[in-house]
């Protein structure tokens, strides 16, 4: 028997109905033959790389059941039963964006604001620009995923219906932040979306992300979202990603990177919402002086499991990439941290460090942290540092001392460890939006 | 005001406090003085309501509440205020915020309205200015990075801010240079009143000569075992422990 068949098993009907009835993607007949090579490819792909099981590495600490149970299905057609009166309830005060909203995986432009943007710029939706304009993105998108790290994104790749295009030609400069706003709504058939994004700056190009998930209501759903971006020669793109899905919602999200010499990512994560939710980085360098900065801040109640997996591939010299996340385990909260950093033969004078620090409130909260540092090339920087630990007592005290209730001063040491992550949020009202929603779900929850 | 009577408590299987009595009237300043590890702040904590100490014995009024039967908070909020000997460091948790928090917290506990931001920062730079610190420690974290004199400083400086009832300043004066020594002492006697007591812990006559105590105690051995006036601070200076200790153990 093979290593695959002992980690994966054959796809299961929960699969089948991902993939369509019939095992073929919907493809439909507008749409290019490069973008239905791509779906065919992916759809063929997938039944080999197979449903992980919890034998496979990546997957040892996180359960694929429960998500097969929902028994998730494509959704049929678009819904807009979503008013402008909904979305003001979803934006965040005083936040300026060219905004793109997505409605249950299918852009909304009735909804969305993308007017006034620069010259040199492209924003909008993935199949209204495929329809447009056929043969742009051929060459572009699903190149930076290719086959991804499992099963998962072949399965977006072969179905996705819509997402956010956003390119940037050389040199241009932003004026303001971009939102992707994915908000769903609860359908009577508990349902998937498969958004798909592609983000290109060209040379020098600079700009700031923020890709927000919300909920409307409590009904299951399931996201399985596909980010791939790609930096040309010193552009620069800040990334800000909340995931802060309803408590019933399955989340399942795979970003790919690519970096050309000289350019700069900063992304931030933060993992609020989503009953389960996984989450893989994968970063690859292209040349030198690139630089990466993965940053998060996980937060894990009850009936939560929040998993960050990443994959840092310094196949180059001279590129620096850093991983620093923290999360904080509350009630039957569970997570798991995977940062892999892989450096090559020639990766010579790479500079790696990742940090994974987590606070555990509860007994029966529990985190699996795993820092995975493989080193090939002699002449490196790298460092790596885990730790698990509790609220000290001593400053618990010194609150209380000053007239501040247990449970507020546990939600202030919490938010102060939290505190570093969120100020690398860059718009103050995200910060302090971020701020106001880890400090109600620690009051609301049990610790 | 706090009246302490046969206090005993240990720590795991070891008796630190041995027998305690002290009574402070309101206004009242005491100072206690005594050997190192002899029990000072022990008292200190305990009076507090830190965990970790076992009460085996005795019993601690404070204006007619049982005070250890308490929560911290509890304490705090009727009144009692403890400048740690060591300060600790809050990473992450803003000084402004978190004096904020307090303030309100002791507010609200005694029925009077939450400050707002105006009132509050109003305050703040008032009672800032009399202990000549510099604002910009106001936006750091707690104590984070602070210097020893610093720490000490924003220990007083919250002390200003919440207006305690009884105060125990627990070693304020160690790590503080001359000057600063004088600020803080002149920061403690700003808030002197007929309403508010104070405990000084002290190793040094040098505070006393600022902050002139009513009382002077001297803590050994878990027990005051000697108390006095102002005068007993200089016999003390001079004469170092022994003679009182000595003829104790003896
Ligand atoms: N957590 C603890 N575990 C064991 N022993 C302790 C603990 N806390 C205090 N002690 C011991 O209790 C005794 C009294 O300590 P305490 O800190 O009260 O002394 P102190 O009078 O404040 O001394 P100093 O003048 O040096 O500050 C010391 O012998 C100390 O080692
Ligand atoms: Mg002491």
């Amino acid at each position: 028997m093979s290593a695959a068949a002992l980690t994966t098993r054959p796809p299961d009907p929960a699969l089948l109905a991902w993939l369509g009835q019939a095992g073929e993607p919907p493809t439909s007949a507008d749409e290019p033959a490069w973008l239905a090579e791509l779906r065919h490819d992916a759809a063929a792909r997938a039944p080999d790389q197979g449903m992980p099981t919890q034998k496979s590495e990546g997957w040892r600490y996180t359960g694929l059941s429960a998500l097969i149970e929902q028994g998730f299905k494509p959704q049929q057609k678009p819904i807009s039963a979503l008013q402008s009166e909904d979305l003001d309830k979803a934006l965040i005060d005083g936040l300026e964006t060219y905004r793109l909203v997505m409605v249950n995986g299918q852009f909304e432009p009735r909804l969305s604001q993308l007017d006034g943007l620069p010259t040199g710029v492209h924003i909008g939706g993935l199949a209204e620009l495929i329809a447009q304009d056929p043969d742009r993105l051929a060459g572009q998108l699903g190149q930076i995923a290719g086959a991804g790290q499992h099963l998962f994104t072949s399965l977006n790749t072969a179905n996705f219906a819509d997402g956010l295009v956003m390119l940037l030609d050389e040199q241009v400069q932003l004026d303001r932040p971009v939102e992707l706003l994915h908000l769903s709504i609860g359908l009577d058939e508990p349902s998937v979306a498969q958004p798909r994004h592609l983000v290109v700056l060209a040379a020098g190009a600079q700009a700031e992300l923020i890709e927000r998930y919300l909920s409307f209501d409590q009904a299951p759903y399931c996201n399985n979202a596909v980010v791939e971006i790609r930096l040309a020669e010193r552009a620069q793109l800040h990334h800000y990603r909340l995931q802060q899905e309803s408590p019933s919602a399955y989340h399942l999200s795979g970003l790919y990177l690519e970096q050309a010499a000289a350019s700069r990512y900063r992304g931030i994560n933060i993992g609020l919402g989503a009953t389960w939710s996984r989450t893989d980085l994968v970063t690859r360098f292209l040349a030198e002086q690139a630089d990466c900065g993965l940053q998060g801040l996980y937060l894990a109640g009850d009936r939560q499991l929040i998993d960050y997996h990443m994959d840092v591939q310094h196949q180059v010299p001279h590129c620096s990439s850093r991983e620093n996340f923290k999360g904080i385990l509350h009630g039957k909260g569970r997570a798991v941290f995977d940062g892999r950093v892989y450096v090559a033969r020639d990766a010579q004078h790479t500079d790696a460090a990742m940090s994974n620090r987590n606070l555990i409130l509860s007994p029966n909260a529990e985190v699996d942290t795993k820092p995975q540092l493989e080193i090939y090339a002699d002449d490196v920087k790298c460092s790596h540092g885990t730790t698990v630990g509790q609220l000290e007592p001593e400053m618990l005290f010194y609150l209380r001392s000053r007239g501040i209730s247990a449970p507020l001063a546990q939600r202030m040491l919490c938010l102060g460890f939290a505190g570093e992550i969120i100020d690398a949020l860059g718009p103050e009202p995200l910060r302090e939006q971020v701020t106001e929603a880890v400090g109600q779900r620690l009051e609301q929850s049990p610790l | 005001m706090l009246s302490v009577k046969g206090l005993k408590a240990k720590v795991g299987d070891k008796d630190i406090l041995k027998g305690l009595d002290l009574e402070v009237g309101p206004g009242e300043v005491h100072a206690i003085m005594g050997p190192n590890g002899s029990g000072k702040s022990t008292f200190a904590h305990v009076l507090s309501g830190r965990e970790g100490y076992e009460v085996t014995a005795g019993s601690v009024d404070f204006n007619g509440q049982d005070l250890l039967g308490l929560e911290p908070e509890e304490r705090a909020q009727l009144g009692l205020f403890l400048a740690f000997q060591y300060p600790v460091e809050l990473p992450g948790v803003n000084n402004t915020y978190f004096l904020k928090s307090a303030v309100n917290a002791i507010r609200k506990a005694r029925g009077d309205d939450e400050l707002d931001a105006v009132s509050f920062l109003r305050l703040m730079k008032e009672r800032l200015k009399v202990l000549h610190l510099n604002d910009s420690l106001l936006k750091r974290p707690v104590n984070f990075g602070f210097s020893g004199g610093e720490k000490k400083r924003n220990e007083i400086f919250q002390m200003a801010m919440l207006e305690p009832k009884l105060a125990i300043l627990d070693e304020t004066d160690s790590g503080l240079d001359i000057d600063a020594l004088r600020i803080v002492a002149a920061g403690v006697n700003a808030l002197r009143g007929p309403e508010r007591s104070m405990l000084v812990v002290t190793h040094y006559q040098r505070l006393l000569d600022y902050i002139k105590p009513d009382y002077v105690h001297v803590l050994a051995q878990g027990r005051i075992i000697r108390s006095g006036g102002k005068e007993l601070a200089l016999e003390l200076e001079e004469k170092g422990y022994s003679w009182i200790t000595d003829g104790e153990a003896a």
